[in-house]
């Protein structure tokens, strides 16, 4: 809300500069800061609670009592009544509108420019002047916080009625813009057709028009339950139901309806007549009387505010107050008609606080009992993986968790994702069902930078619909893409392959302690090139996978290279428990190398397997040393180079020992396997 | 058959001083001195030699001998010297080139601020809580004293799924969830990633908050400024000048706004806070006569941004390497 500094000035004795109200009014709790240009504005940004300062009363009165002065509001103009006519009113919902005043007034002169003083209050708070009724109503609610509306009579089809609205009924507003509504909304209409929607925008239809006579004008109070939301839903947010909907001063209809009159009398002419008011009086939401305690306030806010300061401060604020105890336990306190945000004991401890200063509240320390702090698992998982990735060379990135629809599919049609049914954009509508879309994307991004060797990694959650519930799950993702190294000139150009980010997996693995216990499996991802690609299985269940992007995706991206990608689950990792030392000494090993030829499709982890349920003690490692393909070995065949290690923990081991094991070792494997020694 | 003692030195002593390398001396040393050596066979010689000789040849011939090997001790260090000298007129490098990088990883600049701002909390004995993305209306608004329609859900433009889910506006759902489970006292931070349905120069989508909260007997808001100003002192690495001003927010009541002051002289908000409100300990069946509390939270982004000097927001979601590198 814009407000011009003059205007505020006139409602009360304050002999501050601009700047200073600004720093007050900010410290009160009403933000507030100068417009630039003249710095004679002030732009307040109000917060939801404080609806009684939606005007230049309003924040006078605050004003008024921050500083101690007197609030010079008043509110006893009369006007004459000149005629009796009176539009008939039946209000059908009396607790939706619990006060209504209208009053007819012929005669005017709807072509009146409208006075200076008028428009340029009107322009210095961003309300275009539209024609003398309407700049009146609006410079009466900018000054009064009461909103009110102005129909041209003659539009009225014989009376006015308050009702809700109708199934599906439509309404054409003054802005042009239809809208649908039902029996949620509270509607002003006549006997055939609705004139608006109450508290936000009248209709097309019963508008001032430069033909315009005799008009009929609306002052009303609505109770604010039954306008919150709507501006939201109509997507209309004006300043009339910005104002019902905090909720508007339930005795200043009468006032404003007068200050409305007097302005168009003096202004356009105009003949009165009477001031036809509804009050329901029981339906007029009532301020009722709060108990405050001293000793909550001492509880709350850690300090002792003396009676009188108390009292002090609530009657600044038009509170009435009554003394219980004679102040020794507390004040039943009645908040004003237009405080709306004052209905708890805590809301008035906020109003001590707020006015008493907070700068006035000391700082200090919680007197807790002392314990030592248990170290956070959640953080240390984080901190433990963060710092391998990082060792790792990875950089990570935090992507956005919704994702394109063209992006959600390459995850394969049988995912079902969790879709944003008000997305900002087609591009931010589906939950990320994988963290491998979004590693795309910033590889594309930093190509495009021109960074040749490109490893990223995320940890964050992604999102599946899963027997119809919504499942989160926090997953590590990384990709790989580019050299191995940046280009220098100790290092050969070598490109980042599936055995780079494998090892790096490993490394990971290893640091958790499961590495032995982990297995690859030949497996297929919607991503991933077929072949070459791993499902990582730990206890006999998939907990991600690894591969090389799919040829189809890196056609489609462009790339002249194939990334590496992997995914885990990072729920089912847990930090390792603590490691125990192993005590035992080792006699020196010896080591034994062999040489085999193997078919190409036979995984080498199936040959170390069965090696390894020949169980051989003394067998402590087994090394690949070499993978070679050459002609001189035929098509499909490969030969393997294994180092075996072995190690006694008692003493050192005979070649004959050895030798025997050795035997067995390729007696197993010669006859599991289709394979054959190489002998060099 | 005779040798002439003296030829036989004068020979060795020769052939010593022309080697030229330490392998070649050492094969003279054998030749001369080794177990078959010629002067070793001389040697050998005395057993069978006439009482009356042996004296004096034995000692020519060991005269002999200690002159060849100093001989040879003195040739050895000579030519382990020159050696030693050629090694190194000839094996220098330029010390200028760079030396081999191997590739470094970095964090992300949201991340790091998060852990920094956990670990503050976490010397200050807060345990660190977590929760779903996905939430309910009711951990998001009711339970936090945000009716349906309230205004203040105004200020949460907020997305949502089928069957009144939505992505969380705030971490607040975790001090209600982590309320419901262990009830109070509780002194917990909340970090995590929240959305709302904005976007523009300074606003994005997606952000990340951390929360704070506070609950046992005799919480006061003394407590509350006492413990953010530590707060903020520690995470700027100096002491900070802050204001505390009155605020709104439906789940605290008194509620304030915390605004440092820049180098410029300027107040810059920086995190909301207040006691929490009655109504959402009584919404959970606590007993808010009993217990009082603070809560408070922060947008990690902005506070990456003031401590960085970072301009623009959104370049934490570009992901860049250059910024991710520098930031590291």
């Amino acid at each position: 809300m814009k407000l011009p500094a003059e205007w505020l000035k006139e409602y009360c004795d304050i002999n501050l500069t601009n700047e200073q109200i600004v720093t007050q009014l900010t410290m009160a709790g009403i933000e507030c800061q100068l417009i630039n240009k003249t710095g004679e504005i002030f732009d307040i940004s109000l917060t939801p609670n404080r609806a009684d300062c939606y005007s230049v009363l309003g924040v006078s009165r605050e004003l008024a009592a921050l500083n101690n002065t007197k609030f010079k509001s008043n509110q006893n103009t009369q006007t004459t009544i000149d005629h009796s006519d009176e539009i008939e009113i039946k209000i059908e919902s009396p607790k939706d509108c619990p006060v209504l005043m209208t009053r007819i007034i012929n005669n005017i002169d709807v072509n009146t420019t409208t006075p200076a003083i008028i428009t340029n209050r009107l322009n210095s708070s961003g309300i275009q002047s539209v024609n003398i009724i309407v700049d009146v109503t609006n410079y009466v609610m900018l000054e009064t916080g009461q909103p009110l509306h102005a129909y041209d009579l003659n539009a009225i089809d014989s009376k006015l009625i308050v009702r809700r609205g109708y199934d599906k009924e439509n309404i054409t507003l003054l802005d042009g813009s239809i809208k649908t509504i039902d029996q949620n909304y509270l509607l002003i209409s006549d006997v055939v057709k609705p004139l608006g929607i109450a508290g936000i925008m009248g209709g097309e239809d019963s508008g001032i028009q430069t033909d315009t006579k005799h008009i009929v004008l609306e002052s009303a109070y609505f109770n604010n339950e039954i306008i919150m939301g709507k501006p939201r839903m109509l997507n209309l947010h004006t300043e009339s139901g910005l104002r019902f909907e905090r909720g508007v001063d339930p005795s200043i209809q009468k006032y404003a309806i007068e200050r409305t009159s007097a302005l168009i009398n003096e202004f356009s002419g105009g003949k009165n007549g009477p001031i036809t008011n509804i009050t329901s009086t029981s339906e007029i939401p009532e301020r009722l009387p709060i108990l405050l305690r001293k000793k909550r306030i001492q509880q709350i806010l850690g300090i002792t505010i003396p009676n009188n300061k108390v009292k002090e401060i609530l009657t600044k604020l038009n509170m009435k107050i009554k003394e219980q105890d004679f102040g020794y336990s507390g004040w039943i306190v009645t908040p004003p008609p237009f405080r709306f945000d004052i209905n708890q004991e805590c809301d008035l401890i906020e109003e001590l606080a707020r006015l008493n200063g907070y700068d006035n509240i000391k700082e200090r320390n919680e007197q807790g009992k002392i314990k030592l702090k248990k170290t956070s698992k959640r953080s240390n998982k984080i901190n433990h993986i963060n710092n391998l990735m990082l060792r790792l060379g990875y950089s990570e990135v935090i992507n956005y968790s919704f994702i394109s629809p063209s992006m959600s599919i390459l995850l394969g049609k049988h995912i079902r994702t969790i879709d944003i049914t008000n997305p900002l954009s087609i591009d931010m509508s589906i939950m990320r069902a994988s963290l491998l879309p979004g590693l795309l994307n910033n590889l594309s991004h930093n190509l495009k930078r021109q960074h040749r060797t490109i490893k990223l990694f995320e940890s964050g959650k992604v999102f599946k619909n899963i027997n119809k519930t919504n499942q989160e799950t926090e997953m590590l993702a990384g990709i790989g893409y580019g050299l191995r190294m940046d280009e220098q000139w100790i290092t050969k150009l070598e490109t980042i392959n599936f055995y780079d980010i494998k090892g790096d997996l490993e490394h990971f693995f290893s640091s958790l302690k499961i590495n032995t216990i982990i297995q690859y499996n030949q497996s297929t991802h919607p991503m991933l090139f077929p072949g070459r690609t791993a499902a990582i299985n730990l206890d006999g269940k998939t907990i991600g996978y690894i591969g090389e992007l799919s040829p189809e995706l890196c056609m489609d991206l462009e790339l002249s290279e194939q990334p590496i990608l992997f995914e885990i689950d990072k729920e089912v990792l847990k930090l390792p428990k603590k490691v125990i030392h192993d005590k035992q000494t080792y006699f020196p090993s010896s080591r034994r190398d062999i040489s085999i030829i193997i078919n190409k499709e036979q995984e080498i982890s199936e040959i170390i397997k069965v090696i390894n349920t020949l169980n051989i003690k003394e067998l402590k490692n087994i090394i690949i040393f070499d993978v070679y393909k050459g002609e001189n070995l035929g098509i499909g065949r490969v030969s393997i180079a294994l180092g075996l290690i072995f190690q006694n923990k008692s003493r050192t081991l005979t070649d004959e020992e050895i030798d025997t094991n050795m035997s067995k070792i390729t007696k197993k494997i010669l006859t599991t396997f289709n394979i054959k020694l190489r002998v060099e | 058959m005779t040798i002439n003692l003296s030829d036989l030195l004068n020979d060795a002593l020769n052939e010593i001083e022309e080697c030229k390398t330490l392998n070649k001396i050492e094969e003279i040393r054998v030749k001369y001195l080794g177990k078959k050596g010629q002067i070793t066979s001389q040697l050998k010689k005395l057993g069978s030699m006439e009482v009356d000789q042996k004296p004096s040849f034995g000692q020519k011939i060991n005269n002999i001998k200690n002159q060849i090997e100093a001989k040879v001790r003195t040739k050895k260090i000579e030519l382990k010297k020159t050696s030693i000298a050629r090694n190194i007129a000839t094996r220098s490098i330029d010390i200028t080139l760079p030396g081999r990088k191997t590739l470094s990883g970095s964090i992300h600049p949201i991340t790091t601020t998060l852990s920094d701002i956990e670990n503050i909390f976490l010397n200050a004995g807060f345990l660190v809580e977590d929760g779903p993305e996905i939430e309910d209306e009711h951990h998001n608004f009711t339970a936090l004293n945000i009716p349906e329609y309230h205004p203040a859900r105004a200020m949460h433009d907020t997305f949502y799924f089928d069957n009144n889910l939505l992505l969380r506006t705030h971490t607040s759902p975790i001090q209600i969830r982590s309320m419901e489970k262990q009830g109070v006292p509780i002194k917990i931070i909340a970090p995590g990633k929240v959305f709302r349905r904005d976007s523009d120069l300074t606003h994005i989508p997606m952000f990340h908050q951390i929360e704070g909260l506070v609950i046992d007997q005799g919480i006061n808001f003394t407590h509350l400024k006492g413990i953010l100003h530590e707060f903020i002192d520690c995470f700027f690495e100096q002491q900070m000048e802050l204001r505390f001003r009155p605020s709104y927010f439906p789940f605290t009541e008194p509620s304030a706004e915390v605004d440092i002051l820049s180098e410029d002289g300027k107040w810059l908000e920086i995190l909301g806070c207040g006691m929490v409100h009655p109504k959402v300990l009584d919404l959970l069946e606590l007993d808010s006569e009993k217990y009082t509390g603070y809560a408070f939270g922060m947008g990690v982004e902005r506070l990456a941004m003031l401590k960085h000097e970072i301009r623009d927001i959104r370049l934490f979601y570009d992901n860049d390497l250059n910024f991710l590198k520098q930031l590291k």
